[in-house]
């Protein structure tokens, strides 16, 4: 078969598997595979920014946050319909996004690392220390899902409603890196100086990219905010901004498929782990390590290695 | 790889040995299917010698773990006194570490339930994750008891979050700052500067001494709020209003042991006494660190270490034989958790079928323990008593001693719930009003 | 006199801060790795320090095992998992931060969880009367000490050999390498420096901040916060950036309580929105 060909098949055995789960996993074993859908989104996300456009955030739980606190602030304090909040968290974070964007585009390399993590850092002040709004760390419970006509609180039907929400936002997230665009961003990472001198305007592109990037969290963070039915302030902390940039990393940035599987892996793995034991933190530590030495390139890059080596 | 005339085991599919079960082959199948029958008839024999499973979800990791540690080795402690067995039946200890976190809790409680088959949930450390799997507790149906520090008041009175299966044994925050504020009103105090952790916890706290306090007569006359993980508390003690009596302070973890030290340091605590309340300062693993620096201290809270009843001596032995430490709340908290399942199961002599017998077993709980007599309102909150301590020298070492107690005080104390119910504001609304009596015992 | 009180505290507590991130922004600045596992030779090297000083009761020696103990870690760190990913920035984050959760786990392990506090030195013992108030001799102690780090390593870059060969080493790694300097040798030494340089800000800070789990990434958001105010890679910016927070916060608190989360980071953001690179910071 060629390699084409491969890929299709597997793609298509993912498919079939996604849609299967519910079939012969336990309950919260499907809300797990929940879980692992939104962070991989929320990695994708950050993977358009960072991968793709070459710029390194540490504050991206701020638009994930920021979603997931409108929908929560619609649904219970103004009794808003939990669908109509949805689009509604989406264009806030997409307004974060567009409003933080040229204040941190001001820098680049590890100052542009700084300054997201600065600007995110300040939303979740506000979330913390805002209780009259917020509800301070006390965080805000009973945020229902949306029902289209049927509950979702069951565990199974929530599960195909995030996988179809993350579908879409997957498939929107490919055609735009396979787009000029995205042939574009990867232009600009390489080198800013050379696509300016080829005439783009490399500014708009960058901003364009950290809106999209800023919105697709949004999503994510909607999801989450319905998943747990609770939302708080360590939605927005630095924290959770660092983490999504380790399952980009470990995944392998650049690639869509490689956040996503690195996040799936991560969110898998402390639980599991910390149910073997109480020093999942030091396993996942080495584990890092261990990727760093074994797949610098992240996890898709080894694989990508050893096709090149078996290809020899 | 296989090839394909052959199936797994062996057995090739042409051979003529399987085409038809000689009579031998049928006896035994007979033999087997005996075993299968009486295996299945009594089945409730067998049943009767699985263990009862418990599920156990702490925070063994991150900022909480010397919390989660402490509740299950006060867990483990009483488990083990009864040999691991309740009503005839083994007891099976099943522990999953929340990571501190609601999600990860709603996530490791609903493996407990699903794949482990708990009968019962304990344990749980932090008010958020507290509201996470209460909430699963209710919509799942599971027995829940809270054995760990969550003590958020909400969880137990009447209103949105209120939980059949849920009973709660630890402790709450407005028992513990209402016998602050009776005691700091006893002792002559009526101006008092409030010092609080700026989270939910730390407002709930204040607000309850400030509401009971005016109640008695008394007023907050400032009150402060440094943010969590403070590392200076400078600012806050050079800005205290010196013409109070006293200062009540609730400020756990490493705060506590900071502020303790800055407060001697700054050159106040023999210029302002200090009610600590809940034990942040004066925590048994702080005393040993600081010295003079707590002595004098008073604080309140549901248990001291050297409380001098037989089963607290015998608790504390075996606790520091254990961990090298003395016990603050914590370990107790589990140990008591540990006692109300054990009691309850045998009150229903192990028949564990019935979920709402269950909690009525454990609502009617009612025996001696090492925090004093433990018994459970109609709400499932426990009713316990409140100590005054205060630290002094014993053989050389500064301890927590108990120089007043509050008996049989419940989660409403010492208002009744009706008033509790009248009351217009609640701490969510009262954060900067502290100082305001009218407001804080406004009524609707 | 409280006035006093709070300009010594702003300046004791930017002092701290200063000692926090000096290894953060030193780094940085000289090998353009942004160290994650900074909090860990923080916090690490404060409980060794708390170890020695339960041992043998000399604060003295707990510096020194510390610093030396955390340095040698720092050397072995950047040999064997950083050198080969020069300039690299992805997997160092990646390496450091597992760094960071593995040494986050074993001190939990090995210390436990229970906040601990080191004992303030004999010598520095007591408070100074200030009116109604007195202030902790430690503090005025932490001042100079924070002083004494910040010229030594300022004398250091600007005035010695070594420290030229580490700016030669920096600015140009091949003609640093014509001209006979190790480079190799040279950035190991400097990253197990800035390792050293956090194991002293956590035996120094041990009796005021205390230790206990997840000071490694509180101190690590501190450190963060000061560089980026700061500049990163600049000493100067370092203490001016530490010493703008410390008395922020310190004033903020005292002044403007009901903001005291904001105290440190909307300055944090005013600054970097004006300056993006910092106050001292190079592009």
């Amino acid at each position: 078969m060629t390699a084409r060909a491969w890929s299709i098949a597997v793609v298509i055995a993912a498919l079939l598997l996604l849609v299967a789960l519910p079939a012969f996993l336990r309950e919260y074993s499907v809300a797990l595979a929940t879980k692992m859908l939104i962070f991989a989104l929320f990695a994708m996300s950050l993977d358009l920014l960072l991968g793709y456009t070459g710029l390194a955030s540490l504050g991206h739980a701020a638009y994930f946050g920021i979603a997931a606190y409108t929908v929560a602030l619609l649904v219970v304090n103004a009794n808003v319909s939990s669908g109509l909040a949805f689009p509604a968290a989406l264009a806030v974070a997409a307004v974060t996004g567009a409003v933080f964007a040229p204040l941190a585009l001001r820098a680049r390399g590890s100052y542009f690392l700084m300054i997201t993590f600065a600007l995110a850092q300040v939303v979740w002040s506000v979330a913390f220390g805002w209780r009259t709004l917020t509800n301070g760390d006390d965080g805000i419970p009973n945020v229902v899902r949306p029902n289209f006509g049927f509950s979702l609180d069951n565990t199974a039907a929530f599960y195909y409603f995030t996988l179809a929400v993350v579908g879409i936002a997957t498939l929107a997230l490919v055609a735009i890196v396979k787009s000029p665009v995205g042939r574009a961003l990867r232009g600009i990472r390489e080198s800013e100086t050379r696509m300016q001198a080829l005439g783009f305007d490399v500014w708009r592109y960058q901003y364009v990219a950290f809106v999209l990037s800023a919105t697709f969290a949004g999503v994510a963070g909607a999801l989450y905010a319905y998943y747990n039915r609770f939302v708080g302030p360590e939605y927005l902390y630095v924290i959770q901004s660092a983490e999504a940039l380790i399952m980009v990393i470990l995944g392998g940035a650049g690639t869509l498929i490689g956040p996503a599987i690195g996040a799936g892996l991560i969110v898998f793995l402390e639980d599991f782990i910390s149910s073997m034991t109480q020093h999942w933190v030091l396993v996942l530590g080495v584990i890092y390590v261990l990727v760093t030495l074994f797949a610098p390139r992240g996890l898709i890059g080894l694989v990508n290695d050893v096709r090149r080596r078996s290809a020899k | 790889m296989t090839s394909k005339d052959t199936t797994p085991f062996g057995v090739t599919a042409a051979s003529p040995e399987n085409r038809k079960l000689p009579l031998r082959r049928w006896r035994g199948a007979a033999i087997v299917g005996a075993a299968v029958l009486l295996l299945g008839v009594s089945g409730i024999a067998v049943r009767a010698a699985d263990p009862i499973k418990i599920g156990i979800l702490l925070s063994l990791s991150g900022n909480f773990a010397p919390n989660g540690q402490q509740t299950l080795t006060g867990l483990k402690m009483y488990f083990d006194k009864v040999g691991n067995k309740a009503g005839g039946r083994d007891l099976q200890l099943i522990v999953e570490d929340t990571q501190s976190k609601p999600d990860t809790a709603v996530t490791k409680a609903r493996k407990l339930v699903q794949s482990d088959g708990v009968a019962v949930l304990t344990g749980v450390v932090s008010s958020g994750e507290a509201l996470a799997v209460n909430a699963y507790s209710r919509d799942s149906k599971t027995p829940l008891v809270l054995s760990g520090d969550a003590g958020v008041d909400e969880l137990t009175m009447p209103g949105p979050l209120q939980n059949p299966y849920m009973v709660r044994t630890s402790q709450n925050g407005r028992s513990v700052a209402s016998a602050a504020a009776e005691w700091a009103y006893k002792k002559g105090w009526r101006k008092v500067v409030t010092i609080g952790s700026d989270y939910a916890g730390g407002i709930d706290t204040n607000f309850s001494f400030a509401q009971t306090f005016c109640k008695l007569g008394g007023k907050v006359i400032q009150a402060e709020w440094p943010p969590v993980g403070s590392a200076d508390f400078g600012p806050y003690l050079t800005n205290l209003d010196r013409s109070a009596d006293g200062v009540a302070i609730f400020e756990p973890g490493a705060d506590g042991l900071r502020l303790a030290r800055q407060y001697s340091e700054f050159g106040l605590k023999d210029k302002l006494p200090v009610m600590d309340i809940y034990a942040g300062l004066t925590f048994e693993s702080n005393l040993p660190q600081l010295g003079d620096a707590t002595l004098g201290i008073y604080s309140s809270l549901f248990y001291t270490p050297m409380l001098k009843t037989p089963e607290n001596e015998a608790f504390v032995a075996e606790f520091r034989k254990r961990m090298h430490a003395s016990p603050n709340n914590e370990g107790p908290n589990g140990y008591v958790g540990a006692h109300a399942i054990v009691d309850a199961i045998n009150a229903l002599h192990d028949d564990l079928s019935d979920k709402m017998k269950f909690i009525a077993a454990l609502r009617a709980i009612k025996f001696d323990s090492p925090k004093g007599p433990i018994s459970l309102d109609k709400y499932g909150q426990v009713i316990q008593t409140m100590y005054i301590r205060q630290v002094q020298m014993v053989d050389g070492k500064p301890e927590n001693v108990p120089i007043a107690s509050y008996p049989n005080v419940d989660q409403f104390w010492p208002f009744t719930e009706a008033d509790i119910e009248s009351f217009k504001y609640g701490y969510k609304d009262s954060k900067n009003a502290l100082t305001d009596c009218a407001h804080l015992l406004a009524k609707k | 006199m409280t006035w006093v009180i709070h300009i010594l505290n702003g300046v004791a507590f930017g002092m701290l801060l200063f000692l926090l991130a000096a290894g953060l922004s030193l780094i940085y600045g000289l090998m353009k790795i942004l160290n994650l596992t900074h909090g860990s030779f923080y916090l690490v090297g404060g409980y060794i320090g708390l170890s020695v000083v339960q041992l043998t009761g000399s604060f003295v020696l707990a510096l020194i095992a510390a610093v030396a103990a955390i340095a040698f870690l720092g050397a072995v760190i950047e040999r064997f998992f950083l050198r080969r990913f020069h300039l690299d920035e992805l997997p160092q984050t990646l390496v450091t931060f597992g760094f960071l959760f593995i040494f986050s786990d074993l001190a939990l392990w090995i210390w436990g969880g229970d906040p601990q506090m080191l004992n303030v030195p004999r010598l520095f013992q007591g408070s100074l009367p200030m009116g109604y108030y007195a202030y902790p001799y430690y503090r005025l102690f932490l001042i100079a000490v924070g002083l004494v780090v910040a010229l030594g390593l300022w004398w250091f870059q600007e005035r010695t050999k070594l420290g030229t060969m580490l700016r030669a080493g920096v600015d140009d790694a091949e003609i640093a390498r014509a001209l006979g300097i190790n480079v190799s040798l040279l950035f190991t030494l400097i990253f197990a420096a800035g390792a050293a340089l956090a194991a002293l800000a956590g035996v120094l800070a041990g009796p005021v901040l205390s230790l206990y789990p997840g000071a490694d990434f509180e101190v690590l958001i501190f450190a963060f916060v000061v560089v980026v105010i700061g500049g990163l890679g600049s000493l100067r910016g370092a203490l001016a950036g530490a010493l703008l927070v410390g008395i922020l916060d310190d004033f903020g608190k005292a002044f403007f309580p009901q903001f005291a989360l904001f105290t440190v980071f909307v300055p944090m953001a005013v600054i970097l929105v004006l300056r993006p690179t910092g106050l001292f910071g190079r592009q």
